[in-house]
């Protein structure tokens, strides 16, 4: 155990030799304190990059889309009335028929594909484990934002888009993304992890109010087109791990 | 005591200097090819996307402002990482040295009972020599990274930063995979290949329920770490297994959640030329029912805080790992990243691996480049590579010049000698005669010279050298003068 707390000590002292900063006792009993203090002066940071987009909403939607095609996702798009049925004729296009899906996906979204669909079987999440998971063909999510700028789907891992488990054994991944959902750039999604609820899919907005750490996302995962290497030869080759083919159903809400 | 060797040539301690280790390396014509294709690709990619890019420079002093501010306060930092990571359920130790962070790591697994690890893709790992050490412990580790397999499978050493095997090409990948997955018929088409190491892997990741990985971030504010990845063998290893193992570098906390909003989008169009990359994975602690359930972060200094005590090299800490200085180096591109001896190779292995090593080795490597600065203008976090090169050039000479060794080389005393007739005006005059009477014994009578003695013909081995004029300049004005005069 001393071994432990010597380590720490050498290399603390250490740093703070090198930047000149409080001794090591001292900085640990004013850890926090320092580091707030030293937050605060890295807000006067200058951010002179471009954090809001000026993309109408459409023009967004149009990027968004294309820039997932670029990725060979594979999208379409729907009205709110028309989610079932277009959810319904994805998953009948696919062949796809042992689904997994999170515990808080709305009923209706899975109801038209269950009547149309001979075979189709949807295990909601309640603990399934990984070998049951494994039988899945196919997994149905919702997500927390999408960024157009670069393609790109948030997961929260909310009650709607379910454990990181269930969207990375399944080969096919279909997730549903709300036009409100869609934000033009990087910094803009950041801005939104700051003001909602983790949970999103059915959660209530929440004031606009200043970001506390607390409420950041503690599970986040980025997904920009299906997994991918240029490992051999700089040829691209799309699937090795994680699902190999990402479907988007872009709701225009 | 040091641990047997991972990558035996790219041991700083061991390795030959660089124009000795670049040699062999510049015959092999069949790399040069990988190499500059491999380069050309990411470099063209990159371009493009930067040239579309309007707040480019913008994104790079933000993210040269966030970086330095946060090792001018990277105690206060660090401590809020391990107070916050703490509190999500994650245990946090320090490792002063590589063999503090081996020994850390192997207990960890020790208590896990584990005799099995599976690995994401990590340099920090390879710095410290882990898998060697690891595999003496009887623990054996498995690569997962794509790359690293066909690295570790056909016992061959990385030679870039972000994709390590752009050295080996598919007829080479082929015979690998054939020989040991058992897969005589396999063909070398990449597609073939990539589903072969897919299902390869695959048990591998349900089964071992211990991985080992390294940090793109760490965030301060949160405790989170950020891994960003193409293939999806991270986002395995770091939902699947019941212990994880974070090994990061203490440079690689941010202060901020929101400052990867900065880092995530220079990251991705300078490492592989896209706009973002397929997977990027934050995670902060422990979260009941999913991910790991034993987390464990363990920051490694190994020489990064004497770095951060110095003003011009400190910035060689905000590196993120991108490799865009290596593919835009004129260097790099005809040697390869094993000319280096490092799992640091191109413009930022030249000044980071010396100061790592504390200038006691791979001294050389501030010497392998041209200083054209090209690293510079891309580098995201604008290190000013060519400013600390010169200025590891005056540390390792001036270390150099007292050493018995070098006292009596031909260069040495060539500059001593020098220094003496140029602080004498008398003697400098005096050295130019001598010099014009010397020189006529090696000009030809086309007026070159074509070949000097000793240290001279390092220099007359590839260049001529323009014979002295009959007369100085100053010898030159003088005449002028008098001719105006008479």
């Amino acid at each position: 155990m001393s071994a432990v707390a010597d380590s720490r000590k050498k290399v603390l002292e250490a740093i703070h030799l090198a930047t000149g900063a409080a001794t090591a006792g001292s900085a640990a009993r004013n850890g926090a304190a320092s580091a707030g203090k030293a937050a605060e002066g890295g807000a006067e940071i200058a951010r002179g990059y471009v954090r809001r987009g000026d993309m109408t909403v459409s023009a967004r939607h149009e990027r968004f889309v294309e820039r997932l095609r670029e990725y060979d996702a594979e999208v379409v798009e729907c009205a709110p009335e028309g989610l079932a049925a277009a959810i319904a004729a994805q998953i009948e296009a696919s062949g796809m028929r042992k689904f997994v899906a999170p515990p808080g996906i709305p009923a209706e979204w899975y109801v038209d594909a269950a009547r149309k669909i001979e075979g189709f079987e949807c295990t909601l999440d309640h603990g399934l484990s990984v070998a049951e998971i494994e039988q899945a063909e196919g997994v149905l999510t919702g997500c927390f934002c999408g960024v157009a700028d670069s393609g790109t789907i948030v997961l929260h891992h909310g009650p709607a888009e379910g454990r990181r488990v269930i969207s990375l054994l399944p080969d096919w991944h279909l997730c549903v993304v709300r036009a409100s959902q869609v934000v033009e750039t990087l910094p803009e999604y950041f801005d939104r992890c700051a003001i909602r609820e983790q949970g999103s899919e059915g959660a209530r907005e929440q004031e606009n109010r200043e970001p506390e750490a607390d409420k950041l996302p503690r599970l986040v995962t980025w997904i920009s087109g299906p997994s991918a290497t240029a490992d051999i030869e700089m040829t691209r080759i799309k699937g090795v791990h994680g699902p190999r083919f990402l479907n988007v159903i872009l709701v225009r809400d | 005591m040091s641990a047997a060797t991972e990558h035996p040539i790219l041991d700083p301690a061991l390795a030959p200097p660089f124009p000795a280790a670049a040699l062999p390396v510049l015959r092999n014509v069949q790399l040069r090819k990988n190499v500059a294709h491999a380069i050309d690709v990411i470099q063209a990619k990159r371009g493009k996307l930067v040239a579309e890019k309007t707040d480019w420079q913008a994104l790079r002093s933000a993210a040269a402002a966030i970086k330095d501010e946060t090792l001018a306060n990277l105690g206060a930092y660090l401590e809020q990482f391990e107070e916050r990571c703490t509190a999500a359920g994650g245990h946090v130790h320090w490792a002063a040295d590589a063999a503090d962070a081996r020994r850390i790591i192997l207990e960890i697994l020790r208590e896990e009972k584990a005799d099995e690890v599976i690995k994401i893709k990590t340099m920090t790992s390879a710095e410290i020599q882990l898998n060697p050490f690891l595999e003496a412990a009887g623990v054996r580790a498995y690569e997962t990274d794509l790359a690293e397999i066909i690295l570790q499978l056909g016992r061959g050493e990385p030679s870039h930063i972000v994709v390590p095997a752009l050295h080996v090409n598919r007829a080479q990948v082929r015979e690998i995979f054939a020989r040991t997955m058992g897969l005589p018929d396999l063909s070398d088409d990449p597609k073939g290949l990539t589903e072969a190491a897919r299902n390869y892997l695959r048990r591998k990741f349900l089964d071992v329920p211990t991985a080992i990985s390294g940090a793109n971030f760490l965030v301060a504010e949160t405790g989170g770490v950020a891994i960003v990845e193409s293939e999806g063998n991270g986002r395995m290893c770091l939902t699947l297994p019941r212990t994880m193992i974070t090994l990061a570098g203490i440079e690689k906390v941010v202060p901020r959640f929101q400052d990867l909003e900065v880092m995530l989008q220079l990251l991705a169009r300078s490492a592989t030329g896209e706009r973002m990359n397929p997977y990027t994975s934050l995670w902060t602690g422990v979260v009941p029912g999913d991910g790991p359930q034993n987390f464990h972060v363990v920051l490694l200094d190994n020489g990064r805080s004497s770095i951060l005590g110095r003003k011009t090299e400190r910035q060689t800490l905000r590196c993120i790992r991108c490799a865009a200085c290596m593919n835009t180096c004129p260097v790099y591109r005809q040697t390869g990243g094993h000319a280096y001896g490092s799992v640091y190779p191109g413009p930022i292995g030249a000044i980071l691996t010396p100061q790592l090593e504390h200038l006691r080795h791979a001294q050389s490597l501030p010497f392998a480049s041209s200083l054209c600065g090209a690293c510079y203008e891309v580098c995201p976090v604008k290190i000013n590579i060519p400013e600390i090169l010169i200025d590891l050039r005056a540390r390792v000479t001036d270390q150099e010049r007292h050493t018995v060794g070098k006292f009596f080389d031909p260069m040495y005393v060539g500059l001593r000698v020098a220094n003496v007739i140029f602080s004498r005006a008398w003697l400098f005059h005096f050295a130019q005669w001598a010099g014009r009477i010397g020189a006529k014994v090696v000009t030809r009578r086309d007026g070159w010279i074509h070949s000097l003695p000793s240290v001279g013909g390092k220099w007359t081995q590839t260049r001529d050298l323009r014979g002295l004029p009959k007369q100085t300049f100053h010898e030159w004005w003088k005449d002028r003068e008098r001719k105006d005069r008479d």
